[in-house]
């Protein structure tokens, strides 16, 4: 459950800057005009953190920490105190109330999100909602390199997603980056001058606000110490160079934990299809196995009772495509749902020469699959 | 005392701008009150103590609204209510004259501060009493635009720099 901030500021600039300052972490900020106001939501709502501000008008700032403090319920509730006036006396009249904390007028959001999270442990949003995001949802990724041609190859590398490619060629253009638009995932090259890539993850591990991104090193496959050095500086992980796409979509699913069965799974025409990509592999077995008996489940619940298994772009069957084709068969038994199998022609030739799949009654269309199901589709003018 | 302020004002506008909007402030002695029919905004904070008077932060409307969105981190194509204008001047004048104020209290005059008030017009100037004393400074921000402060300071038998 995300934690509550409770801004009370009689200017409402200051409550959006606050507000604004907090918004990519996984908190809710609530607000009050003055003393009053800050007593009613603090009484309700019981906030993990109050930024208090001095001078306001009805009920100022001193007298509500003072009933903060005499108030049994409320008196354990941090409180840091926000003003403009930094003078000496000032400063110790604040120190002499109990706050936490104290902050001056004007400052950094980066300094009230230090100050807070000193008091609160505070998470990026992402990772609340990351068990909800799709593969097709878009994500922001940041190469950081040196060389504009990998930066390049990255973006076209995931083209075929809906995934943002941004680029830095230097890691204090990174930082910068990562003030204004916090990334998904960051690939950092180790190869940058001056060790560059490990003090920009040391940098971005001592924040508050980047301290749980997902950074990957990038380096090439041979330099196997450039890879064991950066797994004992604690890098999420190594991408090699050259850079194997999909096992980079794979792991970047995975660290993110992004919902990747809309690659394979669909309902459509009144049938649950399975399509398995051109570049099926082991992972990509486990990765369909992973979501195969939630997918039918869901698609019996939903009334479906036909499967469509889509083998067409696969160039050759092994033992693991078999595996998967006789799970999945297997489960239709078991829930009665009628299946159809549509293969690319090495598929079909080489299914014929195993004993387990001889008799798999393979088509070459999606409508001879659908009129095997006994589904007959319009054909389009 | 005028050039005890003069320096504090400098320091004060140099450092809230810097910090809550990322703007370059440079004094500029040629710059003076705008009054070329242009809407603009006085946004005015006093302080009451051994100092004694009241500062005028002036910049034009289009200016204000600028200062907004760089305070509040909205696009500058979006639509600024009058009201969030004003709080946000507002803020910003408490912001400097909070940060003079802390100066002048460490200099042994202590003094507190009014709430921020607006003032909006095409065609306005303020007037003090002939005893009072009187600063403007105009202010080259990030070269393209300009505020001017206007500081009114009331004679007190308080203590003196």
């Amino acid at each position: 459950m995300g934690r509550k901030i409770l801004t009370v500021d009689d200017s409402k600039t200051i409550r959006m800057i606050v507000a604004k300052a907090f918004k990519t972490f996984d908190c809710e900020v609530l607000e009050g005009s003055n003393g009053v106001e800050g007593l009613a939501v603090a009484t309700r709502e019981k906030p993990d953190v109050i930024v208090l501000d001095f001078t306001m008008p009805i009920m100022d700032g001193y007298e509500m920490l003072a009933k903060l403090k005499s108030d049994p319920d409320l008196k354990s509730i941090p409180v840091i105190m926000l003003t403009a006036e930094a003078g000496r006396e000032q400063v110790l009249k604040i120190a002499k109330l109990g706050v936490r904390d104290y902050l001056i007028k004007p400052f950094k959001e980066e300094v009230i999100i230090e100050r807070v999270s000193r008091v609160i442990d505070l998470k990026p949003r992402g990772e609340a909602v990351a068990k909800i995001r799709n593969f097709d949802d878009e994500i922001q990724l940041l190469i950081v390199d040196d060389k504009p041609a990998i930066i390049d190859q990255v973006r076209n590398g995931l083209a075929d997603t809906k995934w943002k490619v941004d680029g830095a060629n230097a890691p204090g253009q990174a930082m910068d980056f990562c003030g204004h638009t916090l990334p998904d995932v960051i690939l950092a090259s180790l190869t940058l001058p001056d060790n560059g890539g490990y003090s920009l993850f040391q940098t971005l591990r001592g924040g508050v606000k980047t301290k749980s991104l997902p950074i990957f090193g990038l380096t090439v496959k041979t330099d196997t110490d450039q890879q064991s050095k950066a797994q004992q500086s604690g890098f999420t992980g190594v991408i090699t160079k050259p850079i194997e796409f999909e096992d980079l979509k794979t792991k970047i699913c995975r660290t993110l934990n992004l919902d990747t069965s809309l690659r394979y799974f669909l309902q459509k025409d009144g049938a649950l299809v399975m399509t398995l990509p051109a570049d099926f592999s082991q992972g990509v077995a486990n990765e369909v196995a992973m979501y195969l008996a939630n997918k039918i489940t869901l698609a019996v619940d939903a009334g479906i009772d036909k499967m469509v298994m889509d083998l067409s772009q696969l160039k050759k069957a092994d033992i693991t495509l078999i595996k998967l084709g006789l799970s999945t068969i297997q489960m239709c038994h078991e829930l009665s749902i009628k299946y159809s199998m549509i293969g690319s022609e090495a598929v079909c030739q080489e299914c014929k020469n195993y004993e387990e799949t001889k008799d798999w009654r393979l088509v070459m269309s999606y409508q001879e699959a659908m009129s095997q199901l006994g589904v007959k589709l319009q054909v389009a003018a | 005392m005028i050039e005890v302020m003069e320096e504090l004002v400098k320091g004060a506008v140099s450092e809230v701008f810097g910090t809550m909007l990322s703007i370059k402030t440079k004094p500029d002695k040629s710059l003076t009150l705008i009054s070329n029919g242009d809407p603009h905004i006085a946004s005015s904070v006093g302080f009451i103590g051994d100092v004694t008077g009241v500062v005028f932060i002036y910049s034009t409307d289009s200016f204000a609204r600028l200062i907004t969105s760089r305070m509040l981190g909205l696009r500058t194509s979006e639509a600024i209510g009058e009201e969030l204008v004003n709080d946000s001047m507002g803020e910003l004048g408490n912001m400097v004259v909070g940060h003079i104020k802390s100066r002048l209290c460490d200099r042994g005059m202590p003094c507190v501060l009014t709430i921020p008030s607006i003032v909006r017009g095409s065609q306005f100037s303020i007037e003090a009493a002939a005893s009072a004393t009187r600063m403007v400074i105009g202010f080259r921000c990030d070269a393209a635009e300009q505020v001017a402060i206007e500081v009114l300071i009331k004679p007190t038998d308080g203590p003196q720099p």
